[in-house]
């Protein structure tokens, strides 16, 4: 092959890989963007929905215990509701506590979000390393070893970022997960 | 006599709620903030049931799963996964390294508490 045809080939290859691989890992950070927005919202949404319940339940329970400490006789009623206000919060915490796990699962997806893009910061880094150095005299068959060179790197790189990233968290909604005994 | 349970997560919040879940409950929870620190706390006591996460810096959940087990002392410990990972592929991984259940984040501590109290009473 002509060393004009290697250039072709490794300016190419350079463009479309630096096109390729940027369009998928900016793909892959708007995904997790945008999963992390649904997750956050749902909590809050829920969270939102589980403090109004929780201050319904206490003004409920102080209404019953002011009715229980004026009244004079009573037949068991006032205890009846206060068990069930009692377990109608302890509901409201138990939703408030499984909407909270919302810290855990987006700070796993922005990280992943913040190792990608420090993974292709480190890819441009590349591409200007392989510019350095390169004058206007610059001999062709240096500048196809310099494409060549930085081409495998940016695979390498691409690649390795891609394997390093493993997607734990699939989850869109913050309903509580499935339970499986062996 | 308290049933104790060692939860090992990387995450502080979580690790508050799953403590708050099990105190409520009754049991007594060491935290460890990842497999490495579960090992060790693990290797200075022996708990009725280990409570960990998967992902995790220094040693993660399947690692210290393969660790316990080759701990004498940990052969017939219940060890649960409490993970936001789902897929079958890496639930077969964790029955294959030695845990004893699967549980996806995120937990709801009335359902937590009734599976710990089927595994430990």
């Amino acid at each position: 092959m002509t060393t004009k045809k290697l250039l072709s080939l490794q300016l190419k290859r350079l463009l479309s890989s630096v096109a390729e691989h940027g369009h998928q890992h900016l793909g892959q950070i708007e995904a997790d963007l945008i999963q992390t927005n649904f997750l956050l919202a749902e909590a809050i949404r829920k969270l939102n929905a589980g403090f109004m319940a929780m201050h319904t339940s206490i003004c409920l329970q102080q209404e019953i215990v002011t009715m229980l400490l004026t009244e004079t006789a009573d037949d068991g009623r006032y205890a009846a509701r206060l068990d069930a206000v009692s377990a109608e919060m302890g509901a409201h915490v138990n939703a408030a506590v499984t909407s909270l796990q919302f810290e855990d699962m987006t700070s796993q997806l922005i990280g992943r979000a913040l190792q990608r893009i420090a993974g292709l910061d480190k890819v441009l880094e590349t591409l200007g390393a392989g510019s350095s150095g390169m004058r206007a005299e610059t001999g062709i068959e240096d500048i196809v070893a310099r494409l060549s060179d930085v081409n495998r790197l940016l695979e390498q790189q691409s690649g390795k970022l891609e394997s390093d990233l493993w997607k734990a968290v699939c989850q869109t909604h913050m309903e509580s997960g499935d339970i499986e005994l062996f | 006599m308290t049933k104790t349970i060692l939860a090992v997560d990387d995450s502080g919040s979580l690790r508050q709620m799953v403590v708050f879940s099990l105190k409520a409950a009754g049991y007594q929870v060491t935290e460890a903030v990842d497999g490495q620190d579960g090992l060790e706390k693990a290797k200075q006591r022996t708990f009725d049931l280990v409570l960990t996460d998967q992902n995790m810096p220094r040693m993660d959940g399947l690692a210290l799963i393969r660790a316990l087990r080759k701990l004498s002392n940990y052969q017939g410990v219940p060890i649960l996964m409490l993970t936001t990972e789902s897929s079958d592929d890496m639930k077969a991984k964790g029955r294959a390294a030695g845990a004893n259940g699967w549980l996806v984040k995120p937990f709801d501590p009335q359902r937590l508490t009734e599976v710990v109290k089927k595994v430990i009473g």
